[in-house]
């Protein structure tokens, strides 16, 4: 069986997408062989006086930027700010979202009445309800969190209701069965098999809050990590502009990154 | 039981998500008017309606609407020209795929509309910055789909192209892509959806061209009943644009 | 166990054969784990033959399809067609595979014209000739029809009409109907052997069905399990033109029980070698 296994095997791909054996070694070859490529290709880019002044400005004086940044006590006290938004936006979207994802995951008939609605309002541009959040919260940080918390909403409601259809019908039975109380069935039944999808969401939903927190700071706010673009993009700083935007992303990216080691889920 | 009873039958959870809706206005309405919440940050939702007449004639909302349609479809279209040959070129070349796959999907996770400030720098307060801002967005969902619909192509159909002495360019056209179609174009919807969210949530950003700009008017004249009206109003178009998507996407499904 | 003696057995008019196997050797991996599939076969098919390799599953007949098709070029040993050695899928050879093979987004009749669109054939010549062989195949009638509205033994027959579209001068068909109930293969047996007869088509044809083979066949080539060598090549002297209802007869009997004696023998030692691999853990 193993021949004609292996038969298939080598008859099934391609000519050229048959890799064989690529080794470890020549995926990062390619991947520092890009990233020098790209690098040099940027910093003669930006020597070569072909574009606008500093559009493209040299690796290095992003790199005196960034250093200045992180230098800077504004830049931790923003981080706080936008942090804070952040966590707000995902303990009360999240929470909510958990909550509703229950109960449209777990009653059939509640599911087919509302999770249509948001389903279908999920992929929304959401962030035009800024000013309405404003309206109701004020222009400080209460309204970004509101927002934020509108977004990942959907995102965690859709992974927890989905999860809670998943859970296998038999091990709730099972649970009835033995006459678990409502206790026992969500500690040792529903809460154990409901970690990964309710946690997978929670970390979308970060993902979700990260980008509402810092768009709704670009757009009014005199606080946040966001309102310090805005800042540096209106001083025309382009150095400082990368190099912010650069930190904000290692920092979204460190932060996913964490929240799917914590839960066991790939980016 | 011979027929199914009234509760049981599919509309009546719909009718039930529908009347809720309906309702919370009703209620919402009554509320208003009987001054239990503030008139001067809930509009009356009957405004709202009201309104909605006021912004397709007053507004130019076909004007919008094109300006958005127009920064929509040259960004859908060039989310496909760049994405479907990037995932290609993923699917064909292995040694390039195993070292750049996964950052493409970290791209994909990443806030990259977070770098509008930039494009405003390069490219001023226009519709090229709500273009290019929108593709970059959309471009990783349908480089993953593509590399992963092409890669699962049944290999007993690239065996009778081979048999057949196909060219590399001749299997891509006419076995390759048609048979990773329906994969690829569950990630065209993905995409899609991106650009959309992003060309109105810059437009409403930077203040320029169609709906999300209209959104911003009417919220900086203090337009309440206007503001809740459109963005309602673009809500709306959205959620059509994405069941559209949605409807294509099942079509294409096999039926098998 | 005796080896076949060369490609020149049992030729009784000494006509040149088209499609000669010449001492085929595949092994897979290298080392003490290595896998030989193939094991030195040799056999030939003359113009117009019907030609079957039989054998028990694992034995290697799928690595022969692939070799003789051009599929897997890496083999010792040569295969000839017509004298020269292939180098690739050969543009005489016709290949029809086992899986499920019609393209699900073209309908039936823009199945079969496929590798005449290849060829660059016009349009109206093209339908022409598909809708020729679509009625050979019986399927005349169901050429706008997607392949998702046929059963799997129409969609097999889809796949045989668009390999012969472009009239192979030797057809190699894998176990083609190896997804088939009884009947439909009967049936598709008595049609594939009309075809043959009618176009006086060379075909070779891998499978592991017995009454299939000697109902189809002019010769059969039995294989031993892995590594699969050539046990025995049988001629089979029923009459031609032939039917399904030759199933009924007297030699259909005795060839059949013949060729089990051997076949036996051998799908035994792979039982044993499969369950002796389910105790022992061992790749099987």
């Amino acid at each position: 069986m193993a021949a004609t296994g292996q038969v298939k095997d080598l008859t099934a791909t391609m000519g050229w997408a048959r890799g064989g054996r690529s080794s470890l070694r020549s995926t990062n070859l390619i991947r520092i062989g890009l990233l020098l490529g790209m690098g040099i290709g940027w910093e003669a880019l930006s020597r070569s006086g072909l574009l606008f002044r500093d559009v493209v400005p040299s690796l290095f004086s992003i790199w005196a930027a960034i250093w200045k940044l992180v230098m800077n006590p504004a830049f931790y006290a923003n981080l706080q700010v936008t942090a804070w938004e952040i966590f707000a936006s995902l303990a009360i979207g999240g929470g909510l979202g958990v909550a509703v994802g229950i109960i449209l995951g777990a009653n059939r008939f509640l599911g087919a009445a509302y999770e249509p609605y948001v389903y279908y309002l999920a992929p929304t541009p959401r962030i035009i309800f800024f000013p309405v959040m404003i309206m109701w919260f004020g222009v400080g940080v209460a309204s970004k969190i509101a927002l934020g918390a509108l977004s990942c909403f959907f995102t965690v409601a859709l992974s927890t209701a989905g999860g809670m259809r998943e859970i296998d019908k038999v091990l709730i039975r099972v649970g009835r069965s033995f006459r678990a109380t409502p206790w026992q069935m969500a500690m040792k039944i529903y809460l154990p098999a409901m970690r990964v999808p309710v946690l997978n969401g929670i970390r979308l939903g970060f993902g979700t809050a990260t980008v509402t927190a810092l768009l709704a700071e670009t757009k009014l706010s005199n606080q946040g990590l966001g309102f310090m673009i805005m800042q540096i993009y209106s001083r025309f700083d382009m150095p400082s502009l990368y190099g912010l935007l650069i930190i904000v992303f290692i920092l979204a990216g460190v932060g996913n990154l964490i929240l799917g080691k914590a839960t066991g889920t790939s980016a | 039981m011979a027929s199914p009873s009234f509760s049981q039958s599919r509309a009546f959870p719909i009718l039930l998500g529908a009347s809720t809706f309906i309702g919370a206005f009703v209620a919402l309405e009554v509320l208003l008017r009987y001054g239990v919440v503030n008139k001067y940050v809930v509009p009356l939702p009957s405004q709202v309606l009201m309104s909605l007449e006021r912004i397709v004639v007053e507004e130019n909302i076909v004007g919008r609407m094109r300006d958005t349609a127009w920064e929509m479809f040259v960004s859908c279209i060039a989310v496909i020209v760049l994405g479907v040959p990037m995932g290609a070129l993923l699917y064909r070349w292995q040694p390039l795929r195993r070292a750049l796959l996964d950052w493409v999907a970290a791209l994909a996770a990443a806030p990259l509309v977070l770098a509008f400030p930039l494009f405003l720098v390069i490219f001023g307060r226009s519709a090229t910055t709500v273009i290019v801002m929108s593709v970059i967005t959309g471009l990783a969902p349908i480089v993953i789909k593509t590399t992963e619909g092409l890669l699962g192509v049944r290999s007993v159909l690239i065996n009778v192209g081979r048999s057949l002495k196909m060219t590399d360019a001749q299997m891509l056209r006419m076995i390759l892509l048609p048979a990773a179609l329906p994969v690829i174009f569950s990630g065209i919807r993905l995409s899609w959806t991106f650009v959309l969210i992003s060309v109105v949530g810059i437009e409403f950003l930077i203040n320029l061209g169609g709906l999300g700009q209209l959104i911003n008017d009417l919220a900086e004249r203090y337009d309440l009943p206007g503001t809740y009206g459109a963005i309602g109003f673009v809500i709306l178009v959205s959620v059509i644009f994405f069941m559209l998507l949605e409807r294509v996407e099942s079509w294409l499904r096999p039926a098998r | 166990m005796t080896l076949a003696s060369t490609a020149t057995t049992g030729a009784p008019s000494g006509q040149r054969p088209q499609l000669v196997i010449d001492k085929v050797f595949k092994q897979f991996g290298v080392g003490p784990g290595a896998v030989t599939a193939v094991d030195h076969v040799s056999f030939d098919v003359k113009p117009g033959e019907f030609v079957s390799v039989i054998g028990p599953s694992g034995c290697g007949k799928s690595t022969l399809f692939n070799i003789i098709g051009g599929l897997l070029d890496e083999y010792e040993g040569d295969v000839l067609i017509e004298r020269e050695r292939i180098a690739g899928p050969h543009k005489a050879v016709g290949m029809v595979f086992q899986e499920e093979s019609t393209f699900p987004w073209r309908n039936v009749i823009d199945n079969v014209a496929f590798p005449l669109e290849l060829q660059g054939v016009n349009k109206s010549e093209r339908l022409d000739r598909a809708h020729h062989f679509i009625d050979l195949v019986g399927l005349k009638g169901f050429e706008r029809l997607m392949p998702s509205a046929l059963s799997g033994g129409m969609r097999q027959r889809v796949s045989i009409a668009r390999t012969l579209v472009f009239q192979p001068q030797i057809l190699l068909m894998d176990e083609p109907f190896a997804a088939l109930d009884e009947q439909t293969r009967l049936l598709l047996g008595d049609k594939i052997t009309q075809i043959q007869q009618d176009l006086n088509q060379t075909t070779l044809l891998i499978t592991h069905n017995l009454t299939e083979a000697v109902q189809l066949s002019d010769r059969i080539v039995v294989m031993t399990y892995r590594p699969g060598k050539v046990k025995r090549i049988v001629d089979i002297d029923l009459p031609r033109p032939r039917s399904s209802d030759v199933v009924s007869s007297d030699a259909f009997g005795h060839y059949v029980a013949e060729i089990w004696a051997d076949l036996r023998e051998e799908a035994s030692r792979g039982m044993a070698d499969s369950e002796s691999a389910r105790r022992g853990g061992s790749r099987g």
